[in-house]
Order: C-alpha cells, then structure tokens, then sequence
C-alpha cells in the first residue's frame, strides 16, 4: 500500500487514458506528461500504462506501507526517502514504513512542474471503462473519482514487489533533455491548423506564431488560458458542437486562446485556430504557471515525423532497460 | 466548407473532423448516424463520434497520407443512407425558473418573451437526441423553437448543478453532473444520466427523445 | 612473460575500448592501462612487502563497467554526486554513466573517501576505464 501523507495536493491517480468511451461523453483523461508516466514504467518493468500518481503540487509525501520498488519521473522534485535525497528518473527501492518527500520542482535544466510516483506492478486501484486513469467530471475512476487526501491508501499490483539485484539501481536521461524543442530560448511546440484557421485576420495568426504567450493562473488539468495578443476572426463565427481532442486550442470571443488539456471537455463550440500535435502534448503538461509557451507551425509530415520520434524514445528506453534488468 | 460539400480537417494527428452541410437538421443527423457505423469499422478508426451533424473519428494510429483517407470518407458520405435510429421515449418533469432556473431573465431579456411564454415553446417539442458529449452522459438535442434561441453567456459560470437544463444558442441540454457551462440555465430536472458499472453507461443514446414534462413554473 | 608478448599485448590492448586489463598468473601479474592515448604496464606491487591490512588501504578505482559516457552530476542537476574529500560508502554512487538513453551508477567497491575523479564529465570512456579514485576507510575508522 501507499499512504497519503499529504493534504490538499490535487495528486490523482492517472494511467495513459480512457479510450473508446467519447460517445458516450467520457473524455480521455490521462497523464498530463504520458512520456514520464511511461519512463517510469519502464524502470520499473511495468505495462507503460500502468496507473500511477500524477503530482502537481508540492510537497508531497507518501509512507510506502510494505517494501516496493518505485520510480519518481516528470519534474526533479527534490526526492528524499525519509532522509536520503534520490536520484531523478530512477528505479529506487524503499523499505516498509519509509517516507518518500517531493519538494518543489527545481527550475533549473528543465522547467517543469508535474512529478509521476511509479510503483512496481503499478496502482491496483479498479480499471472503470478500460483505464484506470480518474474522471474528475464524472466523479469516477482513479481513486475513488477524486483527488487523493490524506489518509488515503492505495493498493499496488503484485503487492509490491521490489526488483532484487538488477530490478533498480538504473535510470533514464529525462526526454526534454534528450528531445529539446525551443524557439528563441521559450520552450516551444508544434501546431497543426484547424478547421476555423483561415477564418482569422492575418494580424491574429502572424501574432499567434510569432508571440510568447503566458500559461496563466487559469490553468489546469481541464484547460491551459493563455494570455497575449487579441485573437480576432474576420467576422462572427457560429459553431455546432463537435468532437475535439486534447491540444485543441479554442478561441472564445474574449480573443484569448485556450487550449483544451487532458480533463477537457470531449465536445467544443468555439472556433478552434489550431491543435497542439500529440508528440508534443508532454511539454505543454510540464509547462509551470507563469511560464511562456511559443508555437510553432507544423506539416502532417513533420507531426507525423514528431511522433515517430516519441516512440522511438520509448523504444530506445525499454530496450535499455529491459536488458539492464534481465 | 462550401454550401454543399462537407468539410474534412484535423484535429492534431489523434483525429479527423467531418462536417456535413446545410443546417442542422435530424435528416443529416441519421446520414451522420450511418456513416459514424460504417466508418467505426475501419482500421485506422479508434472510435466515430457523432456530433451536431459533424463526426469526429478518434484514431488508432495516424494515417501517414492524409488524402486516402479523406477520399474514403466523402465518398462513403456521398454514398450513405440515412439510418432512423428509432429509440425510446423519456420524459422529464422540470422546474423551471426561481432558483432552479438562475438565467431565466437573461432569456426574457433577449427574447421579448414572459416566463410562461419560454416554457410553453421549451416543453412543447419531442427533442430527438442527436449524439451525447461535453461530459458523461450528456445529451446533444435537436428541436428547440428558434424563437426561445439565446447567446450563450459571454462569462461561463463556474459550476451549475447536474440536472440543470440549459439555453445555449439554438440548442438546449440537460447537464449530467456538476460543472462550468456557458448557457442559460432555465430550470431543473432529477434524472440519472450516467452509471460506469452499467453496460452501456449512458442511460441515453442517439435515437432516443426527449420530451419536458412541466413539473412547476417559479416566477 | 617475456618482453615481446608483454609488447604484443600492449599494441592489442591499445586498439580496444577496454581501459584496463589484468593477467594475474601462479608467479606474477601483468597489469596494462590503456588511456586511449598511449599502454603503460602498471607495476606490480612486491607481495612480501604488504601485509593484508594495508593492502586493504591501498586506494583503489572505481571503472567503468560497460562503453558510455561519464557523468559527475545527473542531467537535470548542477551539484556533482560526490565531491574530493567526500566519506563515500560501498555501494554509493560516485558518478553515472550514460549509455544512450540509460543511466547507470558507478559505485564505491568499499566504504572510502573520494580522493578525486580521474576523467572529466562528459567523456565517453571504455570498459574498465579508471573513473574515480578512492582511499579506503579502516574498518572502525
């Protein structure tokens, strides 16, 4: 078991997503950065998209209530175990009764604000609707449909298990080291155009591409509000409800840009002026409050190609991995 | 999109949206209904969502040509027949106005229209329910008189209640859980829209229709 | 061994990646350091001129187990693992080595203090390559 130490950190319990369910209004849900939950995963031998905890405030603890082995990814968060400080993006073993402690994310190599506790086995918490990841909205999977509290104690697969001699003591250089995307020193990520795209002024969408644009307070887990230059279109737009996924970037008549993250709605009624591509979702996930965001315009190709790369990671990575534990 | 050709664009590289043209009208809705069957057959598709005569194919893995796939897509529309789902009737008892109905006087303010007058011309039609999204449960429904039609607010609210139904432009709705919503709520109704344990988890489905019953009027 | 093959040895060694090799016989051990530079025989030490516990003491070096490139400090941080003059214990990370996407630790074969690295950080280095050089610690010390 893992025990809640902490109060009021909005954690919840994520795996890769919730496919299949958006006719009947279920969205996806999901790690807000998929590639750090898998990287974990992968230290740890786990399925990539076993459940684990997604941290988006610190501190936060956790008393591991039998021996386990586990893995922190995502943000370097200062990790101790009771009083020991760990490596980052490493498969580590704690003892029964010991406390894993995440500080605050270090700002330094690599701005990110979410950190990802794997376990091995993953988080047996009940798959509802094929994952196990929580739907906030529909107060139902995870843990229970809701952020974790104190107190709370969730169960691991295979009860678990710790790695003996080569199950840890291996890590994983972080992707945002390895795949660095920027564009004039602001993390950067890459957009294909949407449907309403051509309905903009030429002024709106020059500024769309060549402006930072600042992840305000207003952001979370549903939708990232941007705030920069006013987004106008030519003339009023009507919509119809439609399908949208996330990374869809919506346009409201306040000319702020939005753009729809994991937990979004899984329908949409504003004019959409682009989508960030899939590959580069995990960047926009680990950008912190307060930070810039540049985009950049993409072909199919090059998103297509960007994809292609992210698996290739994740190829790479288990491959390593899986030969270093065996 | 062109008067009478549908559109095709991306959303990203995870799914593809088609829009039929025209108006939104439930006979478009059924030929949606058909080719969101026939689509969700294909390979490449994850799972075909309809929307308000628009659906949005969910991808397994990204095609690496785009045009092939766009070519079979207009042309399964063009050669698709409508498809009635005929499904049940559900009524609903609501109460509108007073507190279940915050946004009543904003709905009067745009329309001209009394109180009594919105309900008459809200609870009179059969609503056929075109497709569900925006949040589990949630049903998207055709039929409502344009003469009770109402911008949705310039400031969504942060949280209306499950059973909330709701104005939002030419469309109404009933919310399925607590949450943001930029429409004008007008009333409530106590209904169970969705259950994860149940297979299918929503109590409702596109076929269905929906008819208001009027429970009592808050002035 | 006679000088020739000892020479024969030390040309094979230095078109490897191998850093350090060691043929220890009934009556003798050769021990080769290649640099990548240049193969230099490392003297033996006289066997009779040690007892076991200042054999002990003498200060050792933690190598590289596999091809990769050493680091000082994890990517993400800026501190170093382990700075001269820090008490290490066996088994504790001094550095890591980074064989592609993977990290690895290179650890202290006995409880010692670090007496300093040998190779820079970032430098790709070869199996058994010498990385950080150790002095060991007296038990009850």
């Amino acid at each position: 078991m893992i025990e809640i130490l902490s109060a009021s950190a909005l954690a919840t319990v994520q795996d890769l997503g919730r496919t299949g369910a958006l006719q009947w209004g279920v969205g996806t849900s999901g790690a807000m950065d998929p590639l750090a939950l898998a990287g974990g995963n992968i230290l740890l031998g786990n399925d990539e998209g076993a459940a684990a905890i997604e941290v988006p405030v610190f501190p936060f603890q956790v008393r591991f209530t039998e021996d386990c082995s586990f893995a922190v990814t995502g943000a370097d968060c200062a990790a101790r175990l009771d009083d020991m400080p760990l490596l980052p993006w490493w498969a580590h073993e704690a003892h029964a009764g010991q406390v894993l402690h995440l500080g605050l994310p270090r700002q330094g190599h690599w701005r990110a604000s979410r950190a990802y506790l794997c376990v091995a086995g993953g988080l047996d918490v009940p798959a509802v609707l094929g994952s196990r990841s929580t739907q906030l909205r529909g107060a139902f999977g995870g843990h229970e449909g809701r952020a974790l509290r104190q107190g709370d104690r969730l169960p691991v697969a295979g009860g678990c298990a710790v790695g003996g001699r080569r199950g840890t003591g291996h890590g994983l250089v972080p992707p945002a080291l390895s795949m660095p995307l920027q564009v004039d020193g602001v993390p950067a990520v890459r957009v294909l155009p949407a449907a309403e795209y051509t309905l903009f002024t030429d002024a709106s969408l020059a500024a769309f591409w060549s402006e930072p644009w600042k992840i305000t307070a207003q952001s979370d887990r549903y939708g990232y509000r941007l705030s920069g230059a006013r987004l106008e279109p030519k003339a009023d737009i009507e919509m119809r409800s439609h399908g949208i996924v996330p990374g869809v970037i919506q346009v409201p008549s306040g000319g702020q840009p939005i753009v729809q993250m994991r937990d979004a709605q899984p329908t949409g009624g504003y004019p959409k002026l682009g989508t960030v591509i899939d590959a580069d979702l995990w960047r926009l996930g680990q950008a912190p409050i307060g930070s810039h965001v540049r985009f950049i315009e993409a072909t199919w190709d090059e998103a297509v190609t960007a994809q292609d790369h992210a698996s290739r990671w994740l190829d790479e990575a288990r491959r390593l991995v899986e030969l270093q534990r065996s | 999109m062109t008067a009478d050709t549908p559109s095709f664009s991306v959303l990203g590289t995870s799914a593809l949206l088609f829009e039929a043209p025209g108006s939104t009208e439930l006979k478009t809705q059924q030929r949606i209904w058909a080719l969101a069957a026939e689509v969700g057959a294909w390979p490449e598709v994850r799972e075909a969502v309809p929307g308000m005569n628009n659906l949005m194919l969910s991808l397994a893995h990204t095609p690496r040509h785009l045009g092939d796939i766009e070519a079979r897509l207009r042309s399964a529309w063009a050669d698709i027949h409508a498809l009635p789902l005929q499904g049940r009737l559900v009524e609903l008892p609501v109460v509108y106005g007073g507190a279940a109905g915050p946004h009543m006087a904003d709905v009067v303010g745009h329309t001209g229209l009394t109180v009594d007058e919105i309900v008459e011309r809200h609870s009179s039609p059969l609503y056929p329910v075109y497709a569900l999204g925006s949040h589990p449960g949630y049903c998207y429904l055709g039929g409502m008189d344009p003469r009770i039609a109402t911008p949705r607010r310039r400031v969504p609210v942060l949280s209306i209640p499950g059973g909330a139904v709701s104005i939002g432009g030419s469309q109404t709705g009933v919310s399925a859980s607590d949450g943001p919503s930029g429409w004008n709520t007008i009333g409530s109704t106590a209904m169970c829209f969705f259950d994860p344990k149940r297979h299918p988890p929503a109590l409702l489905q596109p076929g269905d229709t929906i008819r208001f019953l009027v429970e009592k009027v808050i002035r | 061994m006679h000088a020739h093959e000892l020479e024969q040895l030390a040309a094979w060694l230095a078109g490897t990646d191998i850093g350090w090799l060691e043929l220890r016989g009934p009556n003798e051990c050769v021990r080769l350091r290649n640099d990548g530079v240049r193969v230099d025989a490392v003297p033996d030490d006289p066997p009779s001129s040690l007892d076991a516990a200042s054999a002990a003491m003498q200060p050792v070096v933690a190598t590289a187990m596999s091809v990769g490139v050493f680091l000082h400090r994890h990517p993400l941080q800026d501190a170093p693992l382990v700075r001269p003059g820090a008490r290490v214990r066996a088994g504790q990370a001094l550095g890591l080595l980074r064989i592609g996407a993977l990290l690895l630790p290179v650890t202290a074969p006995k409880d010692a203090t670090v007496a300093g690295t040998l190779v820079a950080h970032g430098e790709t280095v070869g199996f058994g390559t010498p990385l950080v050089e150790l002095q060991p610690i007296a038990e009850g010390g």
